[in-house]
């Protein structure tokens, strides 16, 4: 296990893993429940407050304790979480907790937890990882923000709570709905990385062809 | 007679009206990812089928114990993520002890299948949805043949979604949301709903 901090803040959360845009690891919360901004902002803090502090956390259960276990350990710590969260998002938002409920529950056995702390999270530093995980979370809001606020727009004719004018789309507050702008919205993050990483690639040969020719 | 006829109804229910993935969008991305194989397909069914249907006929009793009180309802996430972890390592133990050349295949994976949306996604439902423990079972049964379907669903379609005809971004994941999407809105409208666009 390398546990060397590598100084280098990676931003592979936002967009190239993004979780529910890229690796598909979060999205039932998004498709189903985000269909205006304060349900992405319910759904978004419910999220740091489980998973973030889940992670956090779980660092500290020994690695030599079997997989299987941890596993389990992960589940019960997240679980624990959702006993402050449930209480804390029922007294601020008392009407879209309710109404989301049951996607804050199911949180409790997110991939994020479940996957990628064994395989990116505890390879780092403690420092790094929670810099690494928070990039994580700001991902996931960025998808849920993006989601919410579109389909508030279109399914309500609405934009963070304000009316704007006549529903344009009042089917954008289902499932499939859901499933439709997400694809689309995956591939406008995969298009917009390729594209970031192509640059990038043809900044790098330019680069060597200059310092070759300099040579 | 009466009891069977209730058991199928409600599985029923949830396969073709409260499908677990098309209406839900529990354990999506897990589905994505079993639907690759056949194999992985009939892996992943079974894990979660089995579950379902007996976490299910636990938390009824659990239900009943806890939900009516007034805190009750904070405590849930924990229980049943408890008793999906028992029934996990009976899991294990069983396939440990009776298969142990496919325990030593799966056991890396088998937590997919076990500690997921739809797995702890039907508990919830069913506390919510469910009056007795026969409703309770047929849904826990049907979530899992719900999510078979919608698996099998995804692997018929998947060699044309990879196909060259699909532009380069929307191939793989981007993709499979949309056609998920597509199935998802044909099952809306097998439940009888109508949508305004």
């Amino acid at each position: 296990m390398n546990n060397k901090p590598s100084g280098k803040i990676s931003l592979d959360g936002l967009f190239r893993q993004n979780i529910v845009l890229m690796s598909g690891l979060v999205t039932a919360p998004i498709v189903v429940a985000a269909t205006s901004f304060e349900r992405a902002l319910v759904l978004t803090l419910s999220f740091l407050m489980i998973s973030y502090s889940s992670i956090l956390i779980c660092r500290f259960i020994p690695r030599r304790i079997v997989y299987t276990v941890r596993i389990i350990i992960y589940v019960a710590v997240a679980a624990a979480m959702y006993i402050p969260t449930a209480l804390l998002l029922n007294a601020l938002f008392p009407e879209t907790a309710s109404a989301v409920s049951i996607y804050i529950e199911i949180i409790v056995v997110n991939s994020l937890i479940l996957a990628k702390t064994e395989s990116r999270f505890y390879l780092m530093p403690y420092g790094e990882m929670a810099v690494d995980a928070l990039i994580y979370v700001l991902g996931y809001a960025m998808a849920a923000f993006a989601v919410g606020i579109i389909r508030e727009f279109l399914a309500f004719g609405s934009l963070f709570g304000l009316r704007v004018c006549d529903a344009p789309m009042p089917a954008a507050k289902t499932p499939f709905f859901g499933f439709l702008l997400l694809g689309i919205l995956a591939a406008a993050c995969r298009a917009l990385t390729t594209r970031r990483r192509i640059r990038s690639e043809n900044s790098d040969i330019i680069r060597d062809i200059i310092r070759k020719e300099a040579e | 007679m009466e009891v069977i006829v209730k058991i199928i109804s409600v599985a029923m229910m949830s396969v073709f009206v409260q499908n677990a993935i098309f209406d839900r969008a529990f354990g999506s991305n897990v589905a994505i990812y079993a639907s690759r194989k056949n194999g992985t397909v009939i892996g992943f069914t079974l894990g979660i089928t089995a579950m379902t249907t007996i976490a299910s006929v636990i938390s009824f009793f659990v239900d009943q114990a806890l939900l009516p009180t007034e805190f009750g309802w904070l405590f849930m996430p924990l229980i049943y993520a408890g008793i999906i972890s028992v029934l996990y390592i009976l899991g294990l133990l069983f396939l440990w002890g009776v298969f142990p050349k496919l325990f030593k295949r799966i056991r890396k994976y088998v937590h997919l299948a076990i500690f997921n949306c739809t797995v702890i996604g039907a508990l919830f439902l069913n506390s919510n949805y469910g009056s007795d423990i026969w409703s309770y079972l047929g849904y826990g049964f049907g979530t899992g043949i719900g999510f078979f379907l919608a698996c099998f669903l995804l692997n018929i379609a998947r060699e044309k979604l990879d196909s060259e005809k699909i532009p380069k971004v929307f191939r793989g994941y981007p993709i499979m949301l949309i056609y998920i999407g597509v199935v998802s809105l044909a099952f809306y409208a097998l439940a009888g709903y109508t949508v305004d666009f």
